[in-house]
């Protein structure tokens, strides 16, 4: 028994060492290790980074591609703690409006020199454009989205607007038919993140700006009591769910799943679950409403190199190779995003009615600033259309405040 | 170590106790004195979203934070919020656990079932509180409909009349576990012939209770009220999960606003020197606790 077992882990040692010494023998040539810190967009994404990765070790034998999943929420916490640790990956996702940032603290690799005119062409400019300082690519489009209103075709048509309403008029006549009917009609984000651009939707299709030309906070306008008197009034109606600073954007789009809520600003991706959650619910997609304009939001994430990597001609292979069309097509059908090269928005996969909605509305997008102090902006709002919304502030003077809070950080 | 004892003693042996812990001595004291280190140096020097350093600044933001209205309403409210849970638990942990101490059939099923919120993690707990108390499909308002006992939903979590309530409701209700778990520990160890001799005395069960059961739990109260309120005070998943410090950052407490400010709002620096505001409140506060009670032999 005891001479067995000699036996059994003699033969387990000289397979250990076998092992070993094929692993010392193994390709000697480039061997790099790209480490890539990737954003959850959904259920879809790691599989399709962990396809993406195996299909380039294949064709770049000894090679490897290491993908790290992040939740959104805790990707800012993630890079921080990586970079204050020196332990950042070579390549990243991450939101656009903390490129500036990147910048700043000479982290980000500027992709000019790896990029030819034949590689920039392959973009929809406006997508690049907000990867772009100072003349310089930092980021690549890596995801994109805009808003556009999904209303429930069903009480809609009843409400007599079978395309949807075109304004916000159209909007309050629509929900007071909506709620005579015993539903909720608007759907109003009032807690969490993107509150303050929900409430931008307003403002900009009435004309207004968050930040003006002089770098300075510009909400505080006529156009921008006008907007926040405008869902005020409707809370005070009757016309949206009530108790809104109890609804994350998720929480109204559940709504508005369940039927209960009529209209919901949105981005792509709620059509995606739709389909998949409310099949039987028929929907809708219209600009948002407009005001005296139209305008929508439009959000770019993208993909950065770290300057301290040391494997960047092979990152910037993998990003070379991301960025070509089959992998596009992937990435972009599957989330639910907008297209943001020219040949990936000829494929079949975008010709629904759903995605050409959204992208005949990218004319009249706006896009966050690459401006220092827009996430206190966008807490400062938040805070003052809560206010606002629960009737604590007046929009005037909620505004003010703001503005002067926001200005504060805005430029510094 | 006693005096005495060393005394009696050569000076050798007086240090012999000191070299047998300096292993772990030394081994905490990096393991504290590393991070302590870190935020102390982050609290002072300017430093950008992603961490890195810009430049000493001072105390500048320490002025930063303590210019912040938002910053003083949230250390009101973060007293509260450990007034209100830690006197909670302790108030509602007491009576559970007497009761679990008593002999009766099924005594063991209900001390899994006290037990039990404690082994769910304390985000997963937030994260169903959340879905209970939503307006529309929330378990709390159906139920209270149902019952006849609202005739709309209630919106629980809309504004910081109900929303910071109900968190110390929550909240209550996670740290009794912990604190009951506690309380029958102390109950164990006080021996049952003394309740005999108080009956034959003639002593009622209410002054039995006041005058023994009260005075030999009195080390246990003592330890569930610091620990709890070292707990408490720096329990973060509750109220961020629930309302993140809203609306209006009418629900925030120092350990949601100094997460806001470091990791939403991208200023380590200043969360560094809210955590350190943080540390010394709570030196503070046990050392306070700690010297206003009168010293007991035994588990204090």
């Amino acid at each position: 028994m005891q001479a067995r077992l000699s036996q059994r882990l003699t033969q387990v040692a000289g397979a250990l060492a076998a092992a070993g010494l094929f692993t010392f023998l193994a390709p000697a040539a480039q061997a790099d290790t790209v480490r890539v810190t990737v954003a959850y967009y959904s259920d879809q994404t790691e599989p399709y980074f962990k396809e993406m990765a195996a299909a380039f070790e294949k064709a770049n034998p000894g090679n490897t591609i290491k993908i790290e999943m992040v939740n959104w929420d805790t990707l800012q916490q993630k890079l921080q703690t990586d970079i204050a640790g020196g332990s950042n990956a070579d390549l990243a996702i991450i939101g656009t409006r903390w490129l500036l940032d990147f910048v700043k603290d000479d982290m980000a690799e500027p992709l000019d020199g790896y990029m030819n005119p034949t590689f920039k062409g392959r973009f929809i400019g406006a997508f690049l454009a907000p990867g772009q300082i100072g003349g310089k690519t930092y980021g690549l489009p890596i995801a994109a989205s805009a808003r556009a209103l999904y209303y429930n075709k069903a009480t809609l048509t009843k409400a007599g607007f079978p395309a949807g309403p075109r304004t916000w008029d159209e909007v309050i006549a629509a929900s007071k038919k909506i709620k005579a009917a015993g539903g909720y009609g608007f759907g109003l984000q009032g807690k969490e993140i993107e509150t303050d651009v929900y409430w931008y939707y307003s403002l900009w299709t009435n004309g207004g700006d968050v930040v003006g030309a002089n770098g300075k906070a510009a909400f505080a306008s006529p156009a921008g009591i006008k907007a926040a008197t405008l869902y005020k009034s409707m809370i005070d109606q009757g016309l949206t769910q009530p108790g809104v600073t109890n609804y994350s954007r998720e929480d109204v789009q559940n709504l508005f799943k369940q039927g209960r809520v009529s209209m919901v600003i949105s981005a792509p991706f709620l059509a995606k679950q739709l389909k998949k959650e409310a099949p039987t619910l028929q929907y809708g997609i219209a600009p948002v409403p407009m005001g005296t304009t139209h305008a929508t939001y439009a959000v770019t994430d993208s993909m950065v190199m770290f300057k301290n990597s040391k494997a960047k001609a092979t990152a910037w292979k993998f990003l070379d190779f991301l960025f070509t069309k089959a992998p596009r097509v992937a990435f972009t059908s599957r989330e639910g995003f907008l297209p943001t090269t020219r040949e990936e928005a000829t494929a079949p996969a975008f010709a629904d009615s759903d995605t050409k909605a959204f992208v005949s509305l990218l004319p009249t997008a706006r896009f966050a600033p690459t401006i220092t102090g827009w996430e206190d902006t966008a807490k400062a709002v938040s805070d003052a259309m809560q206010a606002v919304y629960l009737g604590k502030a007046k929009p005037a003077d909620a505004l003010r405040a703001a503005a002067a809070e926001a200005d504060k950080a805005l430029g510094k | 170590m006693r005096r005495s004892a060393g005394a009696r003693q050569p000076s050798q042996t007086r240090l012999n106790p000191w070299v047998l812990i300096l292993p772990s001595l030394a081994l905490a004291l990096f393991v504290i004195g590393y991070p302590l280190y870190n935020i102390v140096f982050q609290s002072v020097h300017a430093v950008s979203r992603f961490g890195l350093i810009r430049g000493f600044c001072g105390l500048d933001n320490f002025r930063q934070v303590f210019a912040d209205p938002v910053f003083l309403a949230s250390l009101v409210r973060t007293v509260w919020w450990t007034l209100g849970v830690v006197g909670g638990a302790v108030l509602v942990g007491l009576p559970v656990a007497l009761v679990l101490n008593q002999d009766f059939y099924g005594r063991g099923l209900a001390r899994v079932l006290v037990m039990l919120p404690w082994s769910v993690s304390l985000t997963m707990t937030a994260i169903v509180w959340r879905w209970a108390f939503n307006d529309e499909y929330g378990m709390v308002n159906v139920t209270l409909q149902r019952l006849h006992l609202i005739s709309g939903p209630v919106h629980w979590l809309a504004s910081s009349t109900l929303a910071f309530p109900v968190e110390i409701l929550v909240g209550i209700l996670v740290s009794v576990p912990f604190t009951v778990t506690l309380f029958l520990g102390g109950l164990a160890s006080v021996p049952g012939d003394i309740y005999e001799a108080a009956r034959v005395e003639g002593a009622s069960s209410w002054q039995q209770f006041r005058r023994l059961t009260l005075p030999l739990l009195r080390p246990f109260i003592n330890m569930a009220i610091v620990l709890n309120v070292i707990y408490v005070f720096n329990s973060f998943p509750i109220i961020w999960v629930m309302t993140q410090g809203g609306p209006s950052n009418s629900t925030h407490i120092l350990v949601t606003y100094l997460y806001e400010r470091g990791f939403r709002l991208g200023k380590p620096g200043e969360a560094a020197a809210v955590s350190l505001i943080m540390l010394l409140l709570l030196f503070a506060a046990t050392a306070l606790y700690l010297k206003i009670q009168p010293r007991e032999g035994g588990a204090a």
